[in-house]
This record gives C-alpha cells, sequence and structure tokens, in this order.
C-alpha cells in the first residue's frame, strides 16, 4: 500500500516524521530479514580483505560470540598467533598482562577486559572503592557528597546497601548491627558468583555459629576466603508478589577520560517464589536470590520465559501505574548509580587502550523506587536461556563489537574511541568525559547542564 | 407545525427510553442516591428548585457524571442497530452460530463423560479453604492433575467454521476459490471510507507512538509533553467524550488507564467493590468444570509469556471472577448474534430438583446480588462463553501493564471485553463481528496489494488463514505491549474494531518483499512471526495518508 507521498505532513519541523520512523523501522526489519545471510546484518564492515583480515581468538565456547565473528568474515586463531581481536576468560587476561608473560601488545589488538577490573567487580573492593570515593568527595567539599540526616547518610551518594567486609570489619558490622538488632544482612563470598555461598543471617549468633564452623580444622579452606556482609534490601518492590532485579549491561572502552554506555535492551530477574521476609523462609533461595543459576533449579522455573520481563516492559508498567515523574527519577537515578560507580574506581584502574569491558550490572529497585547497586560482574552470563535471550545476547555482543572498533572495522589503539551514533546500535551513551569537556570548551555552561542531569 | 410536534414526540420517545434504560443500568444507584443527597442538602432551595438543582448539579460534577452516563448508553445503542439486517438474508450465519454453539457443547460434555466430572458442584470445604487462602498467589494451588484437559478450541477451528458459511442463494463459480469470504453481503468499508472515519490518521496529525521528541504545535516543549499536560486536563474536566476524543491521537503511558476507565464508564465505585468481592464468593462457593479448563489457558498462555508472566496471579484471579459474573452473560446473551439455547446444569450429587440446579439469568434482569439458591438454567451460552477463555486471557493481559489494583483492571477488562471483544468469537452479520472484520481484511489486500493477493492465491494459500490469531486477539499476544497499547487506544478512540484488519493488511504490505519470496505457508508464517520491531501508530498513518 504505497499511498505515502510525504508531502502532506510537514508539520514544523522539514522531515516528514511518519516517514523517518518508518525508515528506521524499515532498517531494523531489514537486519530482521537478513540476519541469516552473513553481510546484511548490522554495519557492513568495509575491510579491503587482501590488506588484512582481522583474526580472532576466544576461550569463551558461546556461540553468540563465535557467530558475531564469523559473520563479520574473522578467521579463529589460536591466543598464541597473531590475533586482532581476544575474547577472553578473565583468567587468561589476567596472564596476557601479567609481567612474567611478558607479553606486549600492538596497535592493533584488543581484548575484553582490564587488567584490573576486579577493581570493580569483586564485591570487597567495589565498596572500599566507593567508601573512598566518597571520602574523597567530601575532602574537596563537593556538593555530591552532602550528606543527609543520620550519621553516615549521603544524600546523592547512598547508592549501594550499607556493607562491611568480614572478617577485617566485623567489630565495625557489630556496631552498625547493634543499633537495629532487628535487621536481616546477606553474606557474601567476595570471590563467587552467581549466587554462590550466599545465605541471610537475622541474628549475630547466628554469625558467630558459621564463624565458628568456619574456623573448623577440617575445613581449612573457608577461613582463607572473605565475606561482604550488607543490610538486606528487605523491602524490594514487589511485582506479581515476587521478588526481581535488573541485569544492566555497561560498556566502557575509556576509564581515563571515562566513556561509557549503558545498553538499553536490559532485564528484570524473577524470583519464582513468592517473596516473604518470614524466618522460616529467610533460607528459602528460591524467595531471595534472583539469579538466573539459582532459580532455574526451582521447580518453579519456566524455560520458556525464564523469569525475566525486559526494562522496556517494566517502565511501561511503572509508568503507566506509578506515573511519569516517579518512574523517570527512577531510570536517571539507576544512570546516577552506575556512572558514578565507575567514577569510583576510575582513578585505580590500569586504563589500558587495548582494553574495553562489558560489565553486567545487578540493580535492585526497593518499594520506594529507589535504586540500589548490588554488584557488578566482568563476565555477565552469554548463555542462552530462552529465545528471546538468545536474541538479546546476540545483539549485545554485536553491538559490542560496533562501538568498539574504528569505523574501518579493525582495532586500532590510536582511534579516538568515538563511535558514530549509528554504530552504538542499543547502546545509549551514558557518560563521555572527553566529549563533554570539549563541549565545555566551545559551549561553556552547557556541560554544566548536563552534569546536573546526574543529580 | 406537525413536523414540529412529531419531533417532539420522537424527542419524547427518546428520552423516555432513555430514562427506562437508565435505571438498568449499573451505576443508576449510585447516582441516584447521589442527586437525592444533593436535593436534600442545603444548597438546593425549594423556591428556586429548578436553577439551584442545575447549579448544584454543576458543582458537584454530577452533571458531567448524568452527561457522561447518556454517553455510555448512546455508545451501547450504536452497537444494538445491526445495519445489515434490512439489505440481505443473513440468517445462515445465525444458523452456523447455533452449530457453532452445538460443537462446544458436545465437545465439553465428551470431556466431562471422559474425565467422569461434573460440569458444576458445591466445593467441598478443604477445597474451598485453600482457595481462599490462595486467593492472592492463585498459581501456588495445587489444582488437581490437569493433564488430561484440552483446550475447547484453537482460532483454527473456530476458522474452520467460518470457512463452512455458504450463503445458499450464491452459486459458486467453478474457477472460484472455496474460502474466500466475498460472497457474504456484509457491506465493509472501504480504503476511502476508512480514510474518512480516521480523518485525524489520514490527515496526518502528529500522534504519539510515531516519535515523542517531535515538536509541539503549541506550547510545549514537545509532542509528548504536549500531549500528557492535555490529557491531565481532560480527566480533570472527568467528560468521556472529550476522553474519547483524545486517544485518537494516541494516550501517555501515565494516563492510559484512566483514560480508558472514563471512556469505558468502567470507574469503580463502592458498590462495584462488594460485587467484584461476591464474584470472588460465588467462585468459592461453587466448583465449575470451566475452571479448570480457565486455569490450564492462564498456564499455556500468560504463564509461558515472557511479557506477561509475572501477572499470572492476577489473571487467574480475573478469569476466575469473569467467568461468575452474570452481567457479563446478559449483554451476550441478548446480542443478536446469540444462538440462545438453553440447558440445565444440576448440582452433583444433589436429587434432581429446582433446588438444585443453578440458575444464570439469561436476561440479566434477576440481579446477582439477590440471587439465591433457587432453580439454576445453565444456559449453553454459558458454557459456550466460558468455553473461549484463551481469548479472555488474550483480551485480559494488556491491562495488567496499565493497572496495579485486580479491582480495577477487573472492570475496564470487562467493560472492553462487553464492548469489543465478544464479537470476536461469534459468527454474525453485525459490523464489528469477526466475519466482517475478516472481509475487510480481503478486500483490502485485493484491492490494495492485489500482487500479494495473487501470490497467496497461486500458491493456494488463504490469506486470512495467516492473519487470523491476529485478528481474533486483536493482536494480543503477537505486538509489543506498548504497540498494543496504542492500537487499543485507536480501537477506543475511533470505537470500532476496524483498525485491527487495516493493520493486518498493513503489516502484510510492509513485510511484502520477504512475502513475495517465500512460497509455503511455513516460511510466509516464519516471516509474519515476530512483529517485536513493529510500530503501529506511523504503520497505520502509512496506510491512512491520502495522497
Amino acid at each position: 500500500m504505497r499511498y505515502h507521498r510525504c508531502t502532506l505532513i510537514k508539520l514544523k519541523s522539514k522531515r516528514c516524521l511518519v516517514c523517518q520512523s518508518l525508515y528506521e523501522m524499515a532498517n531494523i526489519e531489514n537486519k530482521r530479514v537478513g540476519s541469516n545471510s552473513s553481510t546484511t546484518y548490522g554495519r557492513v564492515l568495509n575491510i579491503g580483505l587482501d590488506k588484512m583480515k582481522v583474526t580472532y581468538c576466544t576461550d569463551v565456547d558461546k556461540s553468540v560470540i563465535t557467530y558475531n565473528f564469523e559473520k563479520r568474515g574473522w578467521k579463529q586463531v589460536g591466543p598464541e598467533e597473531d590475533w586482532n581481536f581476544y575474547w577472553a576468560a578473565t583468567i587468561s587476561c589476567r596472564n596476557i598482562f601479567s609481567i612474567e608473560t611478558g607479553y606486549r601488545m600492538g596497535d592493533n589488538q584488543t581484548i575484553n577486559h582490564f587488567p584490573n577490573h576486579y577493581e570493580l567487580t569483586r564485591k570487597d573492593l567495589l565498596v572500599k572503592n566507593i567508601k573512598r570515593y566518597r571520602k574523597d568527595l567530601e575532602r574537596e567539599g563537593s556538593p555530591l557528597a552532602e550528606r543527609g540526616d543520620g550519621p553516615g547518610k549521603y544524600l546523592y551518594l547512598d547508592f549501594i546497601p550499607v556493607t562491611f567486609v568480614l572478617p577485617a570489619d566485623y567489630n565495625m558490622f557489630v556496631e552498625e548491627y547493634r543499633k537495629s538488632p532487628q535487621s536481616t544482612w546477606i553474606m557474601k563470598p567476595c570471590g563467587k558468583s552467581q549466587g554462590a555461598g550466599i545465605f541471610l543471617i537475622n541474628k549475630l549468633s547466628k554469625l558467630k555459629k558459621w564463624s565458628r564452623e568456619a574456623r573448623n580444622p577440617f575445613n581449612p579452606n573457608l577461613t582463607k576466603e572473605s565475606y561482604v556482609i550488607s543490610r538486606y534490601i528487605d523491602n524490594p518492590l514487589l511485582i506479581g508478589g515476587k521478588k526481581f532485579d535488573l541485569r544492566l549491561y555497561v560498556l566502557i572502552t575509556s576509564f581515563r577520560p571515562l566513556k561509557a554506555y549503558l545498553f538499553k535492551l536490559g532485564f528484570c530477574r524473577f524470583c519464582t517464589v513468592k517473596y516473604d521476609t518470614s524466618i522460616q523462609e529467610l533460607d528459602n533461595m528460591y524467595v531471595h536470590l534472583t539469579n538466573v543459576s539459582v532459580q532455574k533449579h526451582g521447580d518453579e522455573y519456566n524455560s520458556l520465559h525464564g523469569g525475566k520481563l525486559s526494562v522496556q516492559n517494566l517502565r511501561l508498567y511503572l509508568e503507566s501505574t506509578r506515573g511519569k515523574a516517579v518512574t523517570e527519577k527512577l531510570f536517571s537515578n539507576i544512570t546516577w548509580c552506575i556512572v558514578h560507580s565507575l567514577r569510583a574506581v576510575a582513578p585505580v584502574m590500569a586504563n589500558d587502550r587495548h582494553c574495553f569491558e562489558c560489565y553486567g550490572y545487578d540493580i535492585i529497585i526497593d518499594n520506594k523506587l529507589k535504586p540500589w547497586l548490588i554488584e557488578v560482574n566482568a563476565s555477565p552470563s552469554l548463555t542462552s536461556t530462552t529465545v528471546n535471550d538468545r536474541i538479546l545476547k546476540y545483539k549485545l555482543i554485536d553491538n559490542i563489537i560496533s562501538v568498539v572498533l574504528p569505523p574501518d572495522g579493525i582495532p586500532d589503539v590510536r582511534w579516538n574511541k568515538c563511535p558514530t551514533r549509528e554504530a552504538m546500535g542499543n547502546f545509549e551513551l551514558l557518560i563521555d568525559e572527553e566529549l563533554a569537556t570539549q563541549d565545555e570548551k566551545e559551549n561553556p555552561g552547557r556541560y554544566k547542564n548536563s552534569l546536573n542531569k546526574w543529580k | 407545525m406537525t413536523e414540529n410536534s412529531n419531533k417532539k414526540s420522537e424527542l419524547h420517545k427518546i428520552a423516555d427510553k432513555l430514562t427506562e434504560d437508565i435505571q438498568c443500568m449499573t451505576n443508576y444507584k449510585n447516582l441516584y442516591n447521589e442527586i437525592q443527597r444533593l436535593v436534600a442538602s442545603s444548597s438546593v432551595k425549594k423556591e428556586d428548585f429548578k436553577s439551584t438543582l442545575f447549579k448544584a448539579l454543576n458543582d458537584e460534577g454530577l452533571e458531567t457524571e448524568l452527561r457522561n452516563t447518556v454517553f455510555h448508553w448512546t455508545r451501547s445503542q450504536k452497537f444494538m442497530k445491526d445495519d445489515n439486517d434490512n439489505r440481505a438474508d443473513l440468517s445462515y450465519l445465525k444458523k452456523a452460530q447455533i452449530q457453532w454453539e452445538r460443537r462446544i457443547q458436545k465437545s465439553l460434555n465428551s470431556i466431562c463423560n471422559e474425565l467422569n466430572v461434573p460440569l458444576a458442584r458445591i466445593r467441598p470445604n478443604s477445597d474451598r479453604d485453600e482457595l481462599s487462602e490462595k486467593w492472592n498467589e492463585l498459581s501456588t494451588c495445587d489444582f488437581a492433575d490437569l493433564s488430561q484437559y484440552r483446550p475447547l478450541y484453537a482460532p483454527k477451528d473456530f476458522l474452520e467454521v467460518l470457512f463452512s458459511v455458504r450463503d445458499p442463494s450464491f452459486k459458486k463459480q467453478v474457477n472460484e476459490p472455496n474460502w474466500e469470504f466475498s460472497h457474504i453481503e456484509i457491506r465493509v468499508k472501504t480504503l476511502a471510507q476508512l480514510r474518512d472515519m480516521y480523518k485525524e490518521l489520514s490527515q496526518g496529525v502528529t500522534l504519539l507512538g510515531v516519535n515523542g521528541n517531535i515538536p509541539s504545535l503549541q506550547n510545549y516543549p514537545n509532542l509528548e509533553n504536549e500531549r500528557v499536560h492535555v490529557g491531565a486536563k481532560v480527566l480533570m474536566s472527568n467528560h468521556a467524550p472529550v476522553a474519547q476524543e483524545f486517544l485518537k491521537r494516541g494516550a501517555p503511558r501515565a494516563l492510559r488507564g484512566k483514560l480508558w476507565s472514563l471512556v469505558l464508564g468502567s470507574i469503580v465505585k463502592q458498590n462495584d467493590i462488594e460485587y467484584y468481592e461476591e464474584l470472588k464468593e460465588m467462585v468459592l462457593q461453587y466448583d465449575i468444570m470451566v475452571d479448570k479448563l480457565i486455569i490450564k489457558d492462564v498456564q499455556l498462555t500468560a504463564s509461558n509469556d515472557d511479557q506477561y508472566f509475572v501477572f499470572e496471579d492476577v489473571l487467574y484471579k480475573t478469569m476466575l471472577s469473569f467467568s461468575r459474573d452474570s452481567e457479563v452473560l446478559a449483554p451476550v446473551t441478548m446480542d443478536k448474534s446469540a444462538g440462545g439455547q438453553v440447558i440445565h446444569a444440576v448440582l452433583q450429587g444433589k436429587p434432581t430438583t429446582l433446588e438444585n440446579t443453578l440458575v444464570f439469568p439469561p436476561s440479566g434482569v434477576i440481579p446477582f446480588h439477590g440471587f439465591t439458591m433457587y432453580g439454576m438454567i445453565l444456559e449453553i451460552k454459558y458454557f459456550y462463553f466460558f468455553s473461549t477463555f484463551e481469548l479472555y486471557v488474550f483480551a485480559a493481559t494488556p491491562f495488567c501493564y496499565l493497572y496495579d489494583d485486580p479491582c480495577t483492571m477487573y472492570y475496564t477488562f470487562r467493560a472492553f471485553y462487553l464492548r469489543y471483544w465478544f464479537r470476536l468469537h461469534t459468527v454474525s452479520s453485525h459490523e464489528q463481528g469477526i466475519v466482517a472484520l475478516c472481509l475487510l481484511f480481503e478486500r483490502l489486500l485485493q484491492c490494495h496489494e492485489p500482487q500479494l493477493w495473487a501470490h497467496f492465491r497461486n500458491l493456494h494459500i488463504q490469506p486470512i488463514k495467516i492473519v487470523f490469531k491476529w485478528l481474533m486477539r486483536g493482536f494480543s499476544g503477537h505486538l509489543p505491549p506498548e504497540q498494543l497499547l496504542y492500537l487499543w487506544d485507536l480501537i477506543l478512540g475511533y470505537d470500532s474494531l476496524e483498525i485491527v484488519p487495516l493493520l493486518a493488511v498493513t503489516i502484510l504490505s510492509f513485510r511484502k518483499d520477504n512475502l513475495m519470496q517465500v512460497n509455503n505457508l511455513h516460511t510466509i508464517e516464519a516471516v509474519l512471526a515476530d512483529l517485536s520491531s513493529l510500530k503501529v501508530m506511523p504503520l497505520l498513518q502509512l496506510s491512512l495518508l491520502e495522497n
């Protein structure tokens, strides 16, 4: 039905908006349909094949990754060979950067982790860095570090639950615990992921008992491991009576200046069992932990949707039922806490220009619509639990590759890391300090406004 | 002079009918009480009764309530009359409907016989307690084994029924395909007529759902902002017709729920809350075989859908309450398309006496509230009606995104259902009925996408077969929630389902290039399986814009 002549609705702007929106849709459509042929999806990479063929290496055996590389016509090589693009597990990455190996990366090489990403992704270090960041800002007299009512309460930087490292901060924890002895706390081993080793406590005696058992001579390993203990968010926002958290993907291409992008297609991970704060249910992890790796073992787990609801639908629901203003505030607070967690670690990160990294942010929203940063993962799961999940992760990898590579598609550390709008795909710019500074030079005052946006 | 008096008496008749009808409307009692209270108040003076009353009505917002009531009455009248009645003998459609109802009844009885379960019984106390305790988390209820229950029918079965509808006076040509609806003499609109009807879209006014950031024509930062502000004013005014008008350009998310309730007259009052509670009591009291089918259907649809699974429990509640709602039954059975056969269901284990038979009043005149255990005639319509739960689930799910409160959700869903959706699974000649919509789809496709039409025809594939699911479900479960809500904004705004087949044609047209490249049903369905990238408003505007 091609009736549309596009002359009628010029409206106030010169472009025809219906056309524009249809054009965008058609673009997506073409990609969708063409995704089985190898060239049409995403950007057509303009590589002079005879000049240079991009080589890749990976030790993460996930089809969403290899498929994305092969679709671009890249050649697979081993880690000892000459690779341009390495999608590595954190451990192989650590080897490459360790002094003993003495590996020196060339200008045309890129790798998917920063050498000391654990500053952000280890639970204890994240807390340490954020605490230090707040203190630094406070010392500078920054308005960001303004305090509110009650000791230790920051007006704008109070975005992680009160947390202590055990056994080191045990005394501080006890002091805090005594202030509100009715509260529930959550214990997490610092170095583990996917919900392993996590438990809730609501009595000091239970912690003491755990500590005695941990020193059990038959189980000597446990003493070495440090834990974080955090105030449990016991008033999470519930939908359909169930608890959920957000899994958001944040891509960093540089820490100094900070360049960060947020993937728009994040999702909520729901518990399979109704939320229940009663003491009997304290040990029932299907009630409390949203990790898919935990939930999928439950009887109620549904493998068709995997307990995942898109963030877009969450937003639709919240805006419809709670209103526009509060929803917008929630989402701007979410980006606020992501940006400040990154700023908190930026000074200590080894800002290697060969690196980029995509982090999995876990955020819980409480029933007052305040977001809490729970933790950050260096290697967010690329396992697909459902069909939609697979599509999402496929797009994620595709978009990551196109953001981190210069327009000619060959890794190059000399590139200024400013991707075009088109290359960003489903990523949106969270912050680019370099662009912001430039912008401020050109239009003084404008950056100030955009900074205010973060407040 | 005579003409004048004729007019007068005409007006009189309408006024009489209006007065009579309003007394049967659900909010009458409320309205009446409010007005009585007002009359008794000090603001109404005996000396100047008329003008003080008018003023008081106006001040208290009751005038608007009255106006809205008349608006809802007028709307209900609009769909009552059926223009097609006079032109051609369409009684064969009614026959088809009766046959369809019989088929469902048979199928229902055979399930009962096979599984050896009664149609209805008093719920045993233990079950009742469990149900009552877990009313807010029915998904955790241990409902007997449901693996033996099967859905009564799927859209494709219903489509078969529609295909077999034959005008007896129509002589089929030798090379005529066996499946077009074109011989059925229902008048449907042409594209030009649709453009006239969907004037705002065809004239290219700016719409929400195209791009909220486009500049506003008034003094607002952008269109979205403008719509939010104007929408808030519309809600303040509380005028239903204004709200309906407002929906034509798409509702802002945060206002949609309230706007829909206003247009549909489904704003919840105290007596509605009580009635909703009574429905729950009815569910607890009687165990009706269809409950199992309802649960099964929620499990098969919403519980497995990544857009709706979080609302599973609300849906169980809504569906079960809905199945006990006699106010739902009345309008549906009174409709001309009803087959209207009656069966009796005797409570299991009780002697066959009038006392032990369940009654769902076919006319709706006997209110549910005053209902005692006195003689119950279970209309076949009831079972027929409540055998299409899959469709209810599809019809209800989008409302989960709009309302947090299950009661508010219930009433708006119900009003929407009664206005539009029930016509999508009855065979009738109604201009909003499924037959007319299928016909409209075919005509539009044939006239405006002849190439596609010929392509399908060469492949011996009925185009309607590809889009029937979409039509029957109003696209629910196929379009992403946000887009679906825009589509339903338009349904409410223009008070018509004709936009649904129009969108179906537009989508085929939009994916024409890909459709032309494939040549079997399986691949055609694959091309159309994923609608997640589509935007409803620009697509519709594309097809309606005038040259």
